[in-house]
């Protein structure tokens, strides 16, 4: 009993080793861009440890330089992360059996790479009692990964000249999340709807064209989608 | 910004925020079936979100349109698209958008 649990551990472990290209230099970023955007050391490995999720991270400090108000950065940081609640819905079967306080860390965890990983193993009707121990393993090669080279960022960043912009390294990645989001028209065309409704207010105060063009973007993507299935019924 | 409550209070809050979207559902640990029109709203939320992000600072200079080959972040974003729909690599679309970046910073200048 005890054995299965820690080769199940261990499993999830060594799965989540390749991942680390991918986490590695994401965090190395969302540590250099906290302290690029004015937080202070302790405040941003604070931030790395409660909020651990880059996305979430990069999107707001932007917000933070420009001087937007707090409500515009929450409302940002959720939009951003919305994505989180599908994992969790089709995560939740997975782990319904399971005793809360395994439920509480295993959300806390939670990243795209591990959902992948995660979802790609295993079914929720699946007999494999300690998929919860790979689910852990695997975190906890993420979590340590993400962390050490967010501090990394933090505390390394420093040495970097200003010149090279490095903090244009956060828009970047965030361009590499975008990307594999676009998987359908839809999408893609509330995303463009997204980008020049921002563009075009970038000017408003409280920094309301972000919100605008999210509202707009999300309102495009569906009225696209609507058209799409309309046609797909009238074919 | 040292130490400000402002500073303090994003990040609380965001973690906060954060930890609700990873939970909604795991937590509660039934069954629960979103309606689906949230689901399609949530399909579209972050991909708009990032695009809202993204766009005014690769297109904006100082608040301005600046659509030209010698905006470095213009073009260092494009190229980066351009590695990201190719290689699906997070690291490759970083150091190549740098690179183009810095090019087109150093010609500019």
């Amino acid at each position: 009993m005890h054995g299965d649990r820690m080769s199940a551990f261990r499993d999830g472990a060594a799965s989540a080793v390749s991942l680390l290209f991918g986490m590695v230099p994401w965090g190395l970023v969302a540590g250099l861009a906290m302290v690029s955007a004015g937080l202070t050391p302790a405040q941003a490995v604070v931030m790395g440890l409660l909020v651990y999720a880059g996305s979430a991270q990069l999107a707001v400090l932007p917000l933070l330089i420009a001087k937007a108000p707090l409500w515009v950065m929450y409302a940002t940081a959720l939009a951003v992360n919305l994505r989180y609640v599908i994992y969790s819905a089709v995560l939740a079967p997975y782990f319904e059996r399971l005793s809360r306080p395994w439920r509480v860390l295993l959300s806390y965890v939670m990243v795209d790479a591990m959902f992948a990983l995660f979802v790609g193993r295993f079914r929720p009707e699946d007999r494999a009692p300690h998929r919860h121990w790979f689910f852990l393993g695997g975190s906890v090669v993420l979590w340590i990964g993400w962390q050490a080279a967010s501090w990394l960022g933090i505390f390394g960043g420093a040495l970097i000249p200003r010149a090279w912009s490095l903090e244009f390294a956060a828009t970047l990645s965030l361009i590499a999340l975008l990307m594999p989001l676009l998987y359908d028209r839809a999408v893609v065309l509330g995303a463009l709807a997204a980008g020049g409704v921002a563009l075009a207010g970038a000017g408003l105060p409280f920094n309301l064209g972000l919100i605008c063009a999210i509202a707009a973007g999300i309102a495009a993507g569906l009225a696209a989608s609507r058209v799409q299935r309309a046609r797909a019924r009238g074919a | 910004m040292a130490d400000s409550w402002l500073g303090w209070t994003l990040i609380a809050g965001t973690a906060a925020l954060v930890y609700l979207t990873r939970a909604v559902f795991v937590l509660p640990g039934s069954r629960l079936r979103l309606p689906p029109l949230a689901e399609r709203v949530l399909r579209y939320a972050p991909a708009a979100a990032l695009a809202a992000i993204i766009a005014p600072d690769l297109a904006l200079v100082h608040g301005a349109l600046a659509v030209s080959p010698d905006n470095p972040r213009l073009v260092g974003g494009i190229v980066a698209f351009a590695v990201a729909a190719a290689t699906r690599s997070v690291t490759l679309t970083i150091i190549v958008g740098m690179l183009a970046m810095t090019a087109v910073r150093l010609i500019a200048a």
